[in-house]
């Protein structure tokens, strides 16, 4: 879905960003707030989470902040539900994401491609 | 229903306050499986698995299957359900077809699996979202008397997930609002209860896109725009090694 999102929008963005293994905001407004406010959600770090709310409404407006915490939140239920059910990713994001894809994100390497 | 609001700090959109009230209180009511006592019961059940030692200890571990140990059955949830809960909630990113068939195999049925997936994920979304605003969690809710409905959506079969599901042209008039004639796989996956997945994704598409929404790259319903939104997805995605 990113990797559409920045095709339509005609931007560059190092998708490798999404795993860790690139840094920076590629491009995408507030990107490297936004890509550490996830991390910090999702690593449950409560003191990180305040400051990155406080930087986010600052650069990009509490409605954002918002948004991005739905958002956060929503792929907390994603992820377990086409974990639990062993959704297959073929046709995932409408078709685009092939094996080559997964395999230049490192997408492969993680424990349920080995093991599902 | 007490305890559910939004009085804080930050201004939240209605449309998202409006989608945590109906979630919240659909997990009281009787659903198709399961009565409104064990949905409550899988709620708490979450949250309990946060401060699980058996969780942590297996989390922490190279591989979950390398810590010896068992959930204990509780009043409401059997042993097996109380691992499934618990497994999805702590540590989805490490589930597998041979873990989902020996919770199958100690009695699970798919139908109660799938509504149980549904719950965690509703709790999993709603917790989350409060804790990122440093909220309280909701209080648990009241348990709704009544019976489950029963239905199991009749075109269900298994195809190449490890749970049957419906294909869009196996959908019924009885399956109720499922799906248009094209699905993508993770729209599909709790389709075997038509009620479940309705559950689920009524509450996802406000906080993520309306279905109609989400192959349309050029058009931001958002307050970020659509690669600001995929980045938080992608992240919190990789951070749970979701192959998805």
């Amino acid at each position: 879905m990113l990797r559409a999102s920045t095709e339509v929008s005609g931007a560059e963005f190092d998708l490798n960003a999404v795993t860790g293994a690139a840094t920076g905001d590629g491009g995408i407004e507030g990107g490297t707030l936004l890509h550490a406010f996830a991390e910090a959600v999702t690593l449950r770090d409560t003191a990180r989470t305040a400051e990155l709310r406080d930087a986010l409404v600052e650069a990009l407006g509490e409605p954002a902040m918002i948004d991005a915490a739905a958002i956060a939140a929503a792929f907390h239920g994603f992820v377990r539900l086409a974990d639990a059910t062993g959704t297959p990713p073929a046709g995932a994001a409408g078709g685009q994401v092939t094996m080559e894809f997964r395999e230049s994100l490192g997408i492969n390497e993680f424990y349920g491609a080995r093991n599902g | 229903m007490p305890g559910i609001g939004y009085e804080g700090t930050y201004r939240v959109r209605e449309t998202l306050v409006e989608a945590h009230r109906i979630a919240w209180r659909r997990i009281a009511e009787p659903g198709a499986w399961l009565d409104g006592a064990r949905r409550v019961a899988v709620a708490a059940e979450v949250r309990a698995a946060e401060d699980c030692a058996l969780d942590r200890e297996r989390k922490a571990a190279l591989s979950p299957f390398a810590v010896e140990g068992e959930h204990e059955a509780t009043d409401l949830l059997s042993a097996a359900e109380v691992e499934l809960v618990h497994r999805l909630t702590t540590d989805p990113g490490r589930l597998s077809r041979a873990w989902t068939e020996g919770l199958l195999a100690a009695g699970v049925s798919e139908e109660v699996y799938v509504e149980i997936v549904s719950i965690v994920c509703i709790v999993m979304v709603i917790d989350t979202f409060r804790r990122s605003l440093d909220l309280a969690p909701f209080d648990l809710p009241e348990p709704v008397a009544g019976a489950p409905t029963g239905y199991r959506a009749p075109g269900a079969r298994r195809h190449d997930a490890w749970i049957s599901l419906v294909q869009p042209e196996d959908v019924v008039e009885s399956d109720g609002d499922l799906y248009g004639p094209t699905a993508s796989p993770v729209v599909k996956a709790l389709s075997l209860v038509p009620q479940a997945k309705r559950d689920y994704w009524d509450l996802a598409e406000v906080h993520y896109l309306p279905g109609s929404e989400m192959t349309d790259f050029a058009t931001d319903v958002r307050a970020i725009d659509r690669m600001q939104m995929e980045l938080v997805a992608g992240r919190v995605s990789a951070l749970h090694q979701c192959v998805y």
